[in-house]
């Protein structure tokens, strides 16, 4: 599965949607539900999925969805 | 209340209260017609203006539909929606109607919602595709519920699972609402309390004396103003001031459909020359770790005043608007309960930083002990208020002597506790009871543990509220596991997903705690007390009843 399929899968879970398809330009504005409350859930399950930890800095630079994938991908490697 | 009710007001004309018609045929009437009511900036595209003139004819169009489908006088209606123009449209429709109209916050979850639209029997709710999903797993339990609205499907979905747009084509734009009378319900919106549900806080259509009324004296707005008021209408804010007040006045209204952005926010101050703002103290805290150049930058003459509300606001915060916006920041109290500002600082009333300021006209604020005694000055005690002001809650649905219990010798206890300073202005303390107040929002920490009990893994769980520098206090959970299990990263993302889906994002405890056991008195009652002190490290006084 691509990491793009696999945080897909993630924003359906944490945001409760099962048709939810993200893209790399979507914000939170886009996606219902997506606050700064429920953005602390998103890290986390990303977080664990991926086995990664993000550091505060690296938090701030996500503006939408593509910067949080290319994040995930660099720290995979 | 009925002298209230007689006093001369330019609002009521024939005895017409419907709030729905005051906020938009009755300013077509006084000349506003063509006036922008509303003008709506998408997260992404072009804002959009409708004028006095196409909120009547929208807000119609949804009375009309929501009569077709049934509704009518004293039946409940719910919009669940995020920040959009069908918001408005279906809020002022279902008054018109003499329907009651709730709002739910847009992240709510399953039990959040089961609890609303089960104790007040709604008949209809009007939300977007994705929460069909949550509503799906609880309509079952919803015997009353007899359709759903879908503000962004093209197509019905099911018998009773119906598109907007093919309702709104078969609504007229015409409607006339029938005579109504101050007492007439009119919006309930849930509040959570320390023990047991929410509950469900019913206003009357006479809300809006009060409320329009505040609006000029406190917010001080004027026939050409624009006006922004961020807050969701998931709230008494944002219905409050977000809906009515301003409406009723004529006045134009700024909503933002996206979250928090700070250069996008001052943008829109700026482009839109907004003259009065009213935003949250979490708001602002979180506008002061920006760097001064994004509000230096900006050319804000057209903003005249800057109010406050939701949480008591920070002398620090009252500075850095000083200092870096070049304003004041007013802060107001109020509560789901009062329906509009009952206390407030205001242009034209000394400032005093950390305070609450003064009561405003016609409303009477008092410092009580438990025993309702009148209390010294910087005594601290119960807030109360002398019943009567028109936006006054008329029950708590299904809970009369809930209601009844809020009223002792004389006096509303709003449950905060404040002291009155010598020169007559309340300073707020805290809550008198358990629940939590973070960003603005009251979380009953009675729903949060409820949720947690839902886990396989969890045992026992207790829910305070802690002091944080952003959101005012913080949801901090206590959590025991069953012996066989252990903490974990992904229990954690399991506990923080299960409170968010159940209750809401604004629920989900900020820090989770994994203990032993949460302490009870002898009789099981979880005490937060001892949570809390164990938690700031301080005393926890008498602990002679805790359980061994």
């Amino acid at each position: 599965m691509s990491t793009m399929n696999k945080l897909n899968e993630i924003f359906c879970e944490v945001f409760d949607q099962d048709d939810l398809q993200i893209a790399p330009e979507m914000t939170a504005n886009d996606v219902d539900g997506w606050d700064s409350l429920s953005h602390i859930n998103l890290i986390v399950a990303v977080e664990s999925a991926f086995k990664i930890r993000f550091n505060q800095k690296e938090l701030l630079t996500f503006k939408n969805v593509g910067d949080l994938l290319s994040s995930i991908e660099s720290k995979l490697g | 209340m009925a002298d209230i009710m007689k006093q001369p007001c330019q609002l009521i004309r024939q005895e017409q209260y419907n709030i729905g018609e005051i906020c938009t045929r009755q300013q077509c009437l006084a000349g506003r017609g063509e006036k922008v009511a509303l003008r709506f900036i998408p997260s992404h595209g072009e804002r959009t203006d409708y004028t006095f003139s196409q909120l009547d004819a929208h807000s119609n169009r949804f009375a009309n539909l929501l009569q077709q489908l049934g509704l009518g006088e004293g039946d409940v209606f719910f919009t669940f929606l995020p920040k959009a123009p069908e918001q408005f449209f279906a809020f002022l429709g279902a008054l018109k109607l003499k329907a009651i109209v709730g709002t739910l916050f847009s992240n709510f979850g399953d039990d959040a919602l089961l609890d609303r639209l089960g104790d007040s029997g709604a008949k209809g709710i009007i939300l977007r595709k994705s929460a069909l999903k949550k509503i799906g797993r609880i309509r079952d339990r919803l015997p009353s519920l007899r359709f759903v609205i879908v503000a962004d499907s093209e197509v019905d979905l099911a018998p009773d699972v119906l598109s907007l747009n093919r309702l709104r084509e078969d609504a007229s734009p015409e409607f006339v609402a029938p005579p109504t009378t101050p007492d007439t319900p009119s919006v309930l919106h849930y509040t959570s309390g320390s023990t047991g549900k929410p509950k469900g806080v019913l206003h009357r259509h006479a809300s809006v004396l009060h409320q329009s009324r505040t609006a000029t004296e406190v917010l001080q707005l004027q026939p050409d103003d624009i006006y922004w008021c961020t807050a969701d209408q998931g709230w008494v804010t944002g219905t409050s001031y977000g809906i009515i007040a301003p409406w009723s006045l004529g006045v134009t209204q700024i909503h933002y459909g996206g979250g928090y952005d700070a250069e996008l926010w001052f943008g829109i101050l700026e482009k839109e020359r907004v003259n009065v703002w009213y935003t949250a103290p979490t708001a602002l805290r979180m506008l002061m770790r920006e760097e001064p150049e994004v509000f230096l930058k900006r050319e804000l003459s057209c903003l005249r005043h800057i109010f406050s509300v939701g949480e008591p606001l920070n002398p620090e915060v009252s500075r850095w608007g000083r200092e870096i916006l070049a304003r004041e920041i007013y802060d107001t109290w109020f509560q789901t309960e009062t329906g509009g500002i009952m206390i407030s600082n205001r242009p034209g009333l000394e400032g005093r930083d950390g305070s609450m300021g003064k009561p405003v006209l016609d409303v009477e604020a008092a410092i009580l002990s438990d025993a309702g005694e009148p209390l010294p000055d910087f005594v601290q005690g119960n807030l109360c208020l002398r019943p009567g002001w028109p936006s006054q809650f008329m029950t708590y649905l299904n809970n009369e002597s809930g209601y009844r219990s809020k009223f002792r010798g004389g006096y509303y206890y709003s449950g905060d506790t404040a002291y009155r300073d010598a020169e007559g202005y309340f300073h707020f303390l805290g809550r008198s009871d358990d629940v939590i107040n973070t960003a603005g929002h009251l979380i009953s920490p009675f729903e949060v543990e409820s949720a947690l009990l839902e886990i396989a893994e969890v045992a026992e769980s207790g829910v305070i509220g802690a002091p944080d520098d952003l959101l005012f206090e913080k949801v901090v959970a206590f959590v025991a596991l069953h012996r066989e299990h252990r903490p974990s990263r992904e229990l954690e993302l399991k506990i923080r997903l299960h409170v968010t889906n159940r209750a809401s994002s604004i629920a989900t405890p900020q820090e989770i705690v994994f203990v032993d056991a949460v302490p009870k008195n002898k009789s099981g009652k979880i005490m937060r007390r001892v949570l809390k002190a164990r938690y700031l490290g301080t005393d926890a006084g008498d602990i002679s009843t805790l359980e061994d």
